[in-house]
């Protein structure tokens, strides 16, 4: 079958072309939320990212922030991005790094108005509003879908899910690579039991850090003194189906498709190649989101059992279940109804497609429900205390 | 026996062609099912079988890999008969034990 090659974006300075046209409100620190959710109030239609931490961070936790950060100013669906921080020179910092993308960044801070958060919030309106009139005068046009990066997630797994919503998300993932586009794929301890299947398939010097993300993750929970294999597969799993962990973690890499994995990316990293790539970040489904968003995803596919309503603030999520009555029970939530699958009245191919069509139409424009309910946010990963 | 059916629609899947199971796509009782392992195929099951459970493909040794998705799940505890329920009961996780 011949598959669509290209859909209706907005091309960039610089980097893959968008499927959305956001101004960015991104608050780096939590001194300035407040000013800056007044702000986007003040702007209808701008995405607002608020930090709630952002200084008196160390090492690691530091670095990490911040580039999560960064990466999401610099996601290519921010079509410009105003900055509101507390001091210049780290305000000043996001915004160089932004700017590298060719994208039109404003900075307003409170050493600017003499800490006076109403005049931080009359100057961000006004810079905020003369860019989204720029960016409303952008259009779309037909851009090659190998520049899209979509983020594959799974969040309330049932028995449906690694039968039919997690393999349509791989059948879609395994097009999008053979298109020149690339997938990327996280929830590191959802491996477990299964790393060595995700091993075989990795490019060479990737299989090492795979198996060693996995081994990473187990030994920090066997220090906390959990023990990761101990009840897993849970009770419900096991009523489900589900008999021991290689086959749950079979279930949930489907989604990962069959093609070679490219690279093992850190939380927020972006991919340098296209293809299939895995992420080292949490299992925690908004966490992992913004990971994906972060490293440059202009798309999520999410998949579920029951329902799940969260959604990616920047990437349109496109939300999937294999469940017969969860699209039924859900008209509002769930954007592809994959039970015919299920149902034995559809191919997974056949599904797939279809899939692979929907996705396209909502990069080229079509609103997800999540995108229509505004069921978005992004959640910003910490890895410490603060100092 | 297995033989071609005519009916589009299959009550358990065979994920992958070297799978030693099929998955139930809706609670099975014992008796004849359609299975979609490529074509449809008639194949008689030997116990019930609750949705997204799995029966053996074929009669499985104690100690042999049981595979799924291609792979192998784990390992028989007991010897399996064809048509009946694999799962907790008669399979054991390799990863777990090899710690």
């Amino acid at each position: 079958m011949a598959y669509q090659t290209s859909f209706l974006g907005y091309r960039r300075p610089k980097g893959p072309a968008a499927t959305r046209n956001h101004l960015l409100v991104l608050s780096i620190v939590g001194l300035t939320a407040p000013a800056a959710r007044r702000i986007a109030r003040s702007l209808p239609g701008s995405r607002l990212v608020a930090a709630a931490y952002g200084r008196g961070q160390l090492g690691g936790d530091a670095i990490t922030y911040r580039r999560q950060l960064v990466g999401l100013g610099r996601n290519s669906n921010c079509g410009a991005v105003l900055v509101i921080g507390a001091d210049r020179k780290t305000a000043d910092a996001v915004a160089t790094a932004i700017s590298e993308t060719g994208k039109p960044v404003e900075v307003v801070t409170m050493d600017d108005v003499h800490e006076d958060a109403l005049a931080l919030s009359d100057a961000g309106v006004r810079h905020g509003a003369r860019l989204m009139h720029m960016l409303s005068r952008q259009r779309r046009e037909a851009v090659p879908v190998g520049d899209l990066v979509v983020g594959i997630e799974c969040g309330h797994s049932d028995a449906t899910s690694g039968l039919v919503a997690n393999p349509l998300a791989g059948a879609v993932a395994d097009r999008l690579v053979d298109a020149g586009a690339s997938a990327i794929v996280g929830e590191t301890i959802e491996w477990l039991g299964a790393e060595h299947v995700l091993a075989r398939r990795a490019a060479p010097g990737v299989a090492q850090a795979i198996v060693d993300a996995v081994m990473r993750r187990e030994a920090a929970a066997a220090a906390t003194g959990m023990d990761l294999l101990g009840n897993n597969p849970g009770q419900e799993n096991i009523r489900g189906g589900l008999s021991t962990i290689e086959e749950k973690s079979l279930g949930a890499i489907a989604k990962a498709g069959s093609r070679t994995i490219q690279s093992l990316l850190a939380l927020a990293e972006p991919p340098t190649k296209p293809g299939l790539h895995v992420m080292d970040g949490p299992g925690f489904s908004p966490e992992s989101l913004t990971g994906f968003a972060a490293a440059g995803a202009q798309l999520m596919m999410f998949t579920t059992g029951p329902g799940n309503s969260f959604c990616n603030a920047l990437a349109p999520t496109l939300k999937i279940s294999g469940h017969p009555e969860t699209a039924s029970r859900l008209p509002e939530q769930i954007d592809f109804d994959g039970s015919a699958v299920l149902a034995g009245i559809e191919s997974l191919d056949q599904a797939a497609d279809r899939l692979f069509g929907l996705l396209l139409d909502v990069a080229s424009g079509s609103a997800t429900w999540g995108e229509v309910l505004d069921e978005t946010d992004e959640v910003l990963v910490r890895l410490g205390p603060s100092f | 026996m297995e033989c071609p059916v005519t009916s589009p629609v299959w009550s358990a899947v065979v994920l992958h062609p070297a799978d030693d199971v099929a998955v139930a796509l809706r609670p099975l009782e014992p008796g004849p099912i359609s299975l979609r392992s490529g074509d449809a195929k008639t194949f008689e099951v030997r116990a019930a079988i609750p949705l997204g459970h799995k029966f053996a493909l074929r009669d499985i040794p104690v100690g042999a890999d049981v595979r799924k998705y291609g792979e192998v799940i784990g390992i028989a505890t007991t010897a399996i008969a064809r048509g009946t329920h694999v799962h907790v009961q008669n399979l054991r996780s390799r990863r777990a034990k090899a710690r």
